[in-house]
């Protein structure tokens, strides 16, 4: 999520045959692809999506003062009464804590202070990196709905799920609110609202990220459900040969092994995908062994 | 986590993001690539020993798949053979002499070798189209044609499968027709059978084509039996009529005590057969039952597939195949896959090393050594993997080695003293390559 005054803009584009809506948010472009001739409802429904993501940002970013995960954050300890909504999600990350064994854990964002994936070759000391994890850990955490109490040093960091998140309830925003079919597009995690009638879908590219761009681009059509790509080729450390990805392991503090450069997945809603795709990555060299054991369709590129 | 834990995953990921986001949950994710060309290729060398015959071919399959499941599949295969094939006369003490195929030449045969035809040479192409679609929920409909060119051969077939599932699907029952119609246009014209091999430039025993219509039918039934688990049962008819003969196949006419064939003089200024050597001649008609079961088998990444075929004609042969196959994957991106086959056949009744001078013709006779009693055995190992372009890299070799039987009561005086069902030795080396758009 980014560190800067959000621009509240939309913009709008006839893009023949339907329209598209754009602003930015969550350090990125969003799009609404709106099966419609008209501008205005697009404007409209656009709004709809934008008000949605970027209270979504507001409320949850690491990086804003005072909002709900600053307070978390800065509470040294003591005790903090979240509302239900903050509270939803705190569930959800449990649920997702347990069923990984711990590989994904909201409390690993200060991993961070330890590694700069910025393509360079400065991996930290594992002494460095074994002082950090001692303030990682959803086990340490204690969580009773709807009080939280963290040790000191410790931190939350939604940006795990934030995204997939926004998406799924800007659709479902839009959805309550039309049966126009849009397309919710933030920075290439995805969900459609419903199905299209004009047309049988909507057309996805799937972008091949490795550096052997001898996979071309997979082209999905997505008729309902959504999409949601975990990893990033552009974010790595190399040192002595070794490719470091920026997906860390919170049960170790260093980077997965032989993690995919990149795992998109359809499922229902993009929060699915979201997690199928994190937890898939986390699998390392099983990554696709994984994947085939869920049942759902999956774009690894390696 | 344990395996049974990770497959679980994916329902309490759903159940929890229910709560998460609450009602107004979208339907079930109904995504689909786009229509992409998937091909699959491979070269295949196959050589037999004793410089008979050597295939050399290069197929492509491409498959198209489309929205609802819909499969477009075309391939194209081109064989270049060359070599010899043995022309079923016996292999005898003294040179023999056979008038060639066009009937413009002679060759041939030094003493105690077996007589092989060494002009055959041909280009083999051929072309398949298969179409598949579902049709509602439960039924897969196919229809498909295939043609082949070659020299003296001519093939044109259509067919067609449809198959339903039941039981939750884990029951299928499929039933499928093929129909087809061959034209044979031998070299030299086609001789009639149980005629004797002429002198060259005499083709009064030769016509000029034929033709032979082959009709299949197969009903079958696929069950899963448990996760790990898938068996099929197929049964199938099949029915050929017309010119079944092998036009370039020859039986000896034999001495009833020396065992030798009865030589012909030939005067001076003539060309043409050093002996006495009848065409072969077969029933024209075949019907084939055949039961065939297989078993597949995965345990954690392993596949073990396993198949059984029993096979019976009305011109006695019965035969039984046994294949196995084991897929042992080696790390996550290759495997290695060994495999063994073995077959066993009786002879046709009508199948015969040779033909008594002066005894009453049969009414079929044939000296082919595929209609004789053989087994046969295939063992190779076909080694797997991943391209760094994802895509996927094989190569198989396999040895084959077939060893025919000949009970020496058959055995007439000298016939004894040589290999009259000499041993088949091959090497089969295949490179396979499957890339997508």
């Amino acid at each position: 999520m980014a560190n800067r005054d959000f621009d509240r803009g939309i913009s709008l584009s006839n893009a023949g045959g339907y329209w598209r809506g754009q602003f930015a948010a969550m350090g990125g472009p969003c799009e609404v692809l709106c099966e419609t001739h008209s501008e205005a409802e697009t404007e409209r429904l656009t709004r709809i999506a934008a008000d949605e993501v970027w209270r979504i940002e507001e409320k949850f970013s690491r990086y804003r003062r005072g909002n709900i995960v600053d307070r978390i954050n800065r509470a040294s300890g003591s005790a903090i009464e979240v509302d239900a909504e903050t509270a939803q999600l705190i569930d959800f990350a449990k649920t997702l804590y347990e069923i990984s064994d711990g590989g994904f854990d909201i409390t690993s964002g200060v991993l961070r202070k330890a590694w700069h994936f910025d393509g360079s070759d400065n991996v930290p000391s594992s002494e460095r990196v074994a002082h950090i994890l001692k303030s990682v850990g959803w086990d340490q955490v204690t969580w009773s709905r709807p009080v939280l109490r963290m040790r000191v040093g410790m931190q939350i960091d939604f940006g795990g799920i934030g995204k997939e998140y926004a998406v799924d309830r800007a659709a479902a925003m839009i959805r309550e609110s039309t049966d126009v079919s849009c397309l919710v597009n933030f920075g290439g995690d995805l969900a459609v609202t419903s199905a299209p009638k004009t047309f049988n879908h909507w057309v996805v590219g799937i972008e091949a990220i490795a550096a052997s761009a001898s996979i071309p681009a997979n082209i999905l059509d997505l008729r309902v459900g959504a999409l949601a790509t975990s990893g990033d080729a552009r974010r790595f450390l190399l040192k002595d040969g070794i490719r470091y990805s920026h997906i860390l392991d919170p049960r170790n503090g260093w980077p997965v092994a032989e993690a995919p450069r990149s795992v998109t997945v359809a499922a229902d809603t993009c929060t699915q995908a979201g997690m199928l795709s994190t937890l898939a990555i986390l699998e390392g060299s099983a990554a696709e062994a994984f994947l085939d054991a869920q049942s759902v369709q999956y774009w690894c590129d390696r | 986590m344990s395996d049974k834990d990770k497959r679980t995953i994916a329902a309490t990921l759903a159940a929890a993001t229910c709560s998460l986001l609450g009602s107004g949950l979208p339907d079930p994710v109904q995504a689909q690539e786009d229509p992409t060309w998937n091909f699959n290729t491979a070269l295949l060398y196959y050589g037999e020993d004793d410089d008979r015959v050597q295939d050399l071919s290069l197929s492509i399959l491409a498959n198209r798949t489309y929205v609802d499941d819909r499969v477009l599949t075309l391939g194209v295969t081109l064989d270049g053979l060359t070599g010899a094939s043995p022309n079923g006369a016996l292999p005898q003490s003294f040179p023999q002499t056979f008038t060639q195929p066009s009937g413009k030449k002679t060759y041939t045969i030094d003493a105690d070798r077996l007589p092989i035809d060494d002009t055959f040479k041909d280009t083999r192409l051929a072309l398949t189209a298969n179409w598949q679609q579902p049709l509602g929920r439960l039924y897969q409909f196919n229809i498909g044609a295939s043609a082949s060119r070659e020299y003296d051969y001519t093939h044109f077939g259509i067919n067609s499968k449809i198959a339903r599932d039941f039981n939750r699907r884990n029951t299928t029952l499929l039933a499928g027709i093929a129909i087809a119609r061959d034209s044979i246009e031998p070299v030299g014209g086609a001789p009639d059978g149980l005629t004797a091999m002429a002198n060259v430039g005499d083709l009064s025993n030769r016509r000029n084509s034929d033709t032979k219509d082959i009709f299949d039918v197969v009903i079958g039934v696929s069950q899963v039996i448990s996760r790990n688990l898938i068996t099929q049962l197929n049964y199938s008819y099949s029915d050929a009529s017309g010119y079944l003969n092998d036009p370039y196949k020859l039986v000896s006419v034999v001495d009833g005590v020396t065992g030798e064939v009865v030589p012909i003089p030939q005067l001076p200024g003539s060309e043409g057969p050093s002996h006495l050597y009848l065409y072969e001649h077969r029933p024209d008609s075949r019907a084939k039952h055949s039961l065939y079961t297989q078993a597949k088998y995965h345990m954690a990444g392993r596949v073990l597939d396993i198949s059984y075929r029993y096979m019976t004609d009305d011109w006695e042969i019965d035969s039984h195949t046994v294949d196995l196959r084991y897929r042992w994957p080696l790390g996550g991106s290759s495997y290695i896959e060994p495999h063994l086959r073995l077959y066993s056949q009786t002879a046709a009744e009508f199948y015969s090393l040779s033909l008594v001078d002066g005894e009453t013709l049969p009414e079929y006779v044939s000296a082919d050594y595929r209609l004789g009693e053989f087994d046969a055995m295939t063992a190779g190992v076909k080694y797997g993997w991943q391209t760094g372009g994802g895509n996927d890299m094989s190569i198989r070799l396999e040895f084959y080695r077939q060893s025919g039987d000949v009970a020496s009561d058959v055995l007439i005086g000298n016939q004894v003293n040589q290999d009259n069902y000499p041993d088949l030795n091959a090497i089969i080396v295949q490179v396979g390559y499957q890339f997508g758009r």
